[in-house]
């Protein structure tokens, strides 16, 4: 599990870095970015976990949300992967930007030919984290998700299928309900087959309703004026109306005049970060 | 230490310990860094003597030493007492100094019958700092006779090299190797030595503190007896001072009654007797007319007959006339001498006073010392003149009433012995008028002047369900408890007990009006007290209030709340029954809400941090949030610029929450229906936060710009209530926002 370190640059007195690896889950080189705040440098720091939405790699975040500042003052590592495994020459996987490449959709593919490469849920939940502890200042216990679009549906179902695993989770305009929405339908069709019972394992709205797992403090943010919102891509009442029925908190913003672009995610950044940080450094 | 020990020179003086420091630097000899120092001695000085003793001998005999000395100093105690004072400088140095000593005996040259007495006189001279230490030698020995005696024999078996075990032999006071125990002191009882040197220790630091006591008691005694002289010496001069003019006034009026009657006498004695010769002269001119009459009529019996008639006619005529002139022969003047009492009863008066004094003059009325009043007395003093002689003295006082001068205050006199007087039962916050004469058997005083004094006042009333409070201030309001007004009010705070505080009183004084806002520590607890003050002192406390300054404390405001809205008892429960609210409209413009149904909180006014929490029915609508005082209350809360709130609707059983400010709310959806909300007020940042309080969620966060001070406000909107929970701790999550 050799890094190679692809950047380094200072920021807000701490790191950013993106480091290549070889990855046992995907079968290829992935790259990841990492940034290490100042407080990194004395001691152990909770880990936070980006995951980006469709056709994102991990230089989207680092250099579109403006998150250094407030990750630096909590003093959090944060984590943002690739979103698929990348030139694995699969036949179609770089046919759409909403399949295959830049699609991973993070789950565990279950048909071929994805089946062997396409293993992102492991991947972010399993390989990394522990790519992560072992490489970096990191506490291994404290650690939380969060994500955009196809990464906020990531995040979503990465903690409510591993109860305890984060300590927070929040979302950008998530895909809060995959198994009903063309995204979703074509991704999981594509991945785990026609079979649509084994889809709702990787649904958020179905995850939770038979959510017991530990208290969860849910945040998400949704632009109004959100093109996908409006396309029925996201479907967060179905995700809201779940939640209020398992009382799982959660507190929906519904963001007057904001679209999906990362200009939105850039605005409330600092809500997330901190959201994060109350939990990871209480 | 040790190296000056060991060097000693034998001309070495033994200075006195400090007898009442004994019982600790007695238990220094047999411990080990002396002990070390003895060794360094051993090797070092104990060469020239030629037979350096082993260990157990050396600590064997300088327990006989430390006995001996113990024995004497125990002996002397109560003669050093007296003279230990003045050297306090030597004594550190003072227990080595002693073995020093004692081993320049032992290693030195000397007799032993020389170094005996030697040692004896050093050991006194040292003691006595002045010329008087040999007599007091002397003393000592007359009074203790064998002991001294005994004293001086301890000393001899230093240098015995036997190696057998010392004891004590009681009889003979001594202590004896223990093979002697065998035919000298068979028959004598005999103890170890290390017992003999325990008793004798104890016996020592016994009597040294009876002494000890006897001295301090001796001295207290002495003192009272000089204090007793002086006193009789001045009394007794007095009186013959007294005594003296007394007996000279007498003597002056009996000189001059004397001299009065002497000269009424002689004025007597000369009218009487000028009376007398008054008469005798008009007797003596009487006769010589009826000899002169006689003597005409013998001539005219000589005479013819015609010449007779003649005569006879006119002589008859002057007979008669002579005779019808009556002759005064009653006595004008008694001779005996008139009843003259004399009156001495002025005399007697002052016979009778010998043994008084002269009526005193008026006593001078103190003004009143500061801080000498309570509510309810005055302490009075005056002063007399140093030669008047008081048995009694009557304070006379009334209220001073500057209202109505007509009616006239009733007057109470008190009689008191002593020059002051703790006048009670008086009306708290109230001036009266005090003067006082003196009185003895010759007489009153004249009164002296009238000085004013004023009562303490009431200790004021604290509002305790009006006291604002936060984390680092509370707002402390009273009422004065007094009609009058007073000068000021003091606020006294005790930080309770815990391990960083010791329960010191703190106090701010000069509050002119009746509340004071008063800087804390936050998370403690505090005791709270209020004087009032006024010139005649301060009031007694108020009765205590206890503040917390952990979260924030308010009381709700009454006058906001309309009338369909209910405060509970303990002021901390909202509630809105489910009669409908009265279709009568209020006066806009008052102070109560009138469109919501709300009441608002008076949140101390202290721009820090705030946080408070309220409990709701899930189904209530309910409105909480802050606003300022002036917000319009003809107008929904979070409708205008002025306030901001979290309004719940509960329709069709969904949850609706808003975000309400100038009429705009976020659009937020939240899962969760808190039960309890936290509400954090930050005036630093400009914040108003909104918690789940159970899941510790937070739910929205208004960036407002606060230029003045904001209560908190809650609104029902239907029947419900709403329960406010206030000093409540900031919970931790709370400070991410």
């Amino acid at each position: 599990m050799a890094l190679k370190q692809i950047s380094s640059n200072k920021c807000f007195g701490g790191l950013q870095k993106v480091f290549e690896h070889d990855s046992v889950e995907l079968n290829c080189k992935m790259k990841f970015a990492i940034y290490l705040p100042p407080k990194a440098e004395t001691g152990k720091c909770p880990a936070l976990y980006w995951l980006s939405g469709l056709t994102c790699t991990e230089q989207n975040f680092i250099s579109k949300a403006g998150y250094h500042q407030a990750a630096s003052e909590h003093g959090l590592v944060v984590i943002a992967s690739d979103t698929s495994p990348r030139g694995c020459n699969i036949k179609g996987e770089d046919e759409s930007w909403d399949f295959g490449t830049g699609a991973g959709f993070y789950v565990d593919a279950t048909e071929d030919p994805w089946k062997t490469n396409y293993r992102m849920y492991s991947y972010v939940t399993e390989e990394l984290p522990q790519l992560i502890n072992a490489n970096f200042p990191v506490d291994p216990q404290r650690m939380s998700i969060f994500g955009h679009s196809m990464g906020g549906h990531g995040a979503l179902i990465c903690a409510l299928k591993n109860p305890g695993k984060y300590k927070s989770v929040s979302a950008f305009a998530p895909i809060c309900n995959p198994v009903l929405c063309p995204w979703g339908k074509k991704a999981f069709s594509g991945y785990l087959g026609t079979d649509q019972s084994k889809w709702k394992a990787y649904d958020a709205t179905h995850l939770v309703k038979s959510y017991l797992g530990s208290q969860l403090d849910i945040l998400i943010d949704q632009g109004k004026d959100d093109q996908f919102l409006s396309d029925g891509q996201l479907l967060p009442d179905n995700f809201i109306a779940a939640c209020t029925e398992k009382k799982v908190p959660v507190v929906f913003r519904l963001q007057e005049g904001y679209d999906h672009s990362y200009y939105f995610i850039a605005v409330f950044i600092t809500d997330h970060i901190r959201h994060h940080a109350k939990y990871l450094n209480a | 230490m040790e190296g000056e020990a060991a060097g000693a020179s034998p001309d070495f003086h033994f200075y006195p310990t400090d007898l009442y420091d004994s019982e600790d630097r007695l238990h220094l000899f047999p411990e080990e860094p002396t002990r070390t120092g003895r060794e360094v001695h051993a090797e070092m000085a104990g060469e020239p003597g030629g037979a350096a003793p082993g260990k157990a001998q050396r600590d064997l005999e300088e327990d006989v030493d430390e006995l001996v000395h113990l024995s004497a100093l125990g002996g002397a105690g109560e003669w050093g007492a007296e003279l230990a004072d003045g050297s306090a400088a030597h004594m550190e140095v003072l227990d080595h100094r002693l073995h020093g000593v004692q081993r320049d005996w032992r290693l030195g040259a000397e007799a032993e019958a020389e170094a005996e007495a030697e040692a004896g006189d050093r050991v006194f001279a040292g003691w006595g700092a002045a010329g008087s230490s040999r007599d007091l030698r002397e003393a000592y020995r007359y009074a203790h006779g064998r002991a001294s005696e005994e004293y001086e024999c301890y000393v001899i078996p230093e240098e015995d090299e036997d190696e057998a075990a010392l004891v004590f032999c009681v009889t003979c006071r001594a202590p004896v190797r223990a093979v002697e125990v065998s035919d000298e002191h068979r028959q004598h009882e005999v103890t170890p030595l290390s017992k003999a040197l325990e008793s004798a220790k104890d016996e020592i630091h016994k009597n040294m503190f009876k002494l000890e006591k006897q001295i301090i008691q001796m001295e207290n005694f002495a003192n009272h007896l000089e204090e007793v002289f002086i006193t009789v010496e001045e009394n007794f001069g007095r009186q013959e001072q007294n005594f003296e003019s007394h007996y000279n006034e007498i003597l002056e009026t009996l000189a001059q009654k004397y001299e009065e009657k002497i000269r009424a006498l002689g004025e007597k004695k000369r009218a009487k007797l000028e009376a007398l010769y008054g008469q005798l002269v008009s007797c003596g001119e009487n006769l010589d007319t009826c000899k002169e009459l006689m003597e005409t009529i013998e001539e005219m019996c000589h005479e013819e007959k015609v010449d007779f008639i003649k005569d006879a006619v006119a002589m008859a005529d002057r007979l008669g006339r002579f005779l019808n002139t009556e002759t005064d022969v009653e006595i004008s003047t008694q001779p005996d001498f008139e009843d003259q009492t004399l009156d001495f009863s002025d005399v007697e008066q002052l016979m009778g006073s010998i043994n008084t004094i002269p009526a005193p003059s008026a006593p001078v009325i103190n003004p009143q010392a500061p801080n000498s009043a309570t509510g309810s007395s005055v302490r009075v003093c005056w002063s007399l003149y140093s030669d008047d002689t008081v048995e009694s003295y009557q304070l006379s006082y009334r209220p001073v009433q500057d209202s109505s001068p007509g009616k006239d205050q009733a007057e109470f006199t008190v009689t008191v012995k002593e020059t002051y007087c703790s006048v009670t039962n008086l009306v708290p916050n109230t001036q009266y008028e005090f003067w006082v004469t003196a009185q003895n058997r010759a007489g009153t005083s004249p009164a002296s002047e009238r000085a004013v004094y004023m009562t303490a006042p009431s200790p004021p009333i604290i509002k305790s369900k009006e006291i604002r409070s936060c984390e680092e201030a509370a707002l402390i309001c009273w009422e004065s408890g007094n009609l009058n007004p007073v000068d000021s009010y003091t606020v006294e705070l005790t930080q309770a007990e815990t391990p960083e505080a010791s329960g010191v009183t703190e106090s701010v004084v000069g509050i002119p009006s009746c509340e004071s806002l008063v800087q804390l520590q936050p998370r403690q607890t505090y005791t709270i007290y209020v004087r009032a003050l006024n010139v005649g002192g301060p009031s007694a406390r108020s009765e205590p209030v206890t503040v917390h300054t952990t979260g924030s404390c308010f009381p709700l405001n009454q006058h906001t709340c309309p009338p369909w809205l209910t405060i509970s008892e303990d002021g901390f429960t909202v509630m809105r029954s489910e009669r409908k609210t009265p279709a009568k409209e209020l006066l806009p413009g008052s102070t109560q809400f009138t469109r919501c149904v709300a009441v608002m909180g008076n949140l101390i006014p202290i721009r820090g941090r705030h946080y408070w929490e309220v409990e709701v029915d899930e189904r209530a609508d309910y409105t909480v949030g802050v606003a300022f005082e002036d917000v319009p209350k003809q107008e929904d809360l979070g409708a205008n610029c002025l306030s901001w709130c979290m309004r719940h609707r509960f329709a069709s059983s969904r949850h609706k929450y808003e975000f309400l400010h100038n009429e705009t709310t976020p659009d937020i959806r939240i899962t969760v229906s808190p039960r309890k909300i936290g509400v954090l007020l930050d005036y630093e940042n400009s914040k108003l936060s909104f918690f789940n309080v159970d899941i510790s969620q937070h739910l929205y966060t208004f960036s407002c710009q606060l230029h003045g001070f904001v209560h908190p406000c809650f609104s029902l909107e239907k029947p419900g209530c709403l329960k406010i929970r206030n000093g409540i701790a900031m919970p931790k999550h709370v400070s991410f926002y």
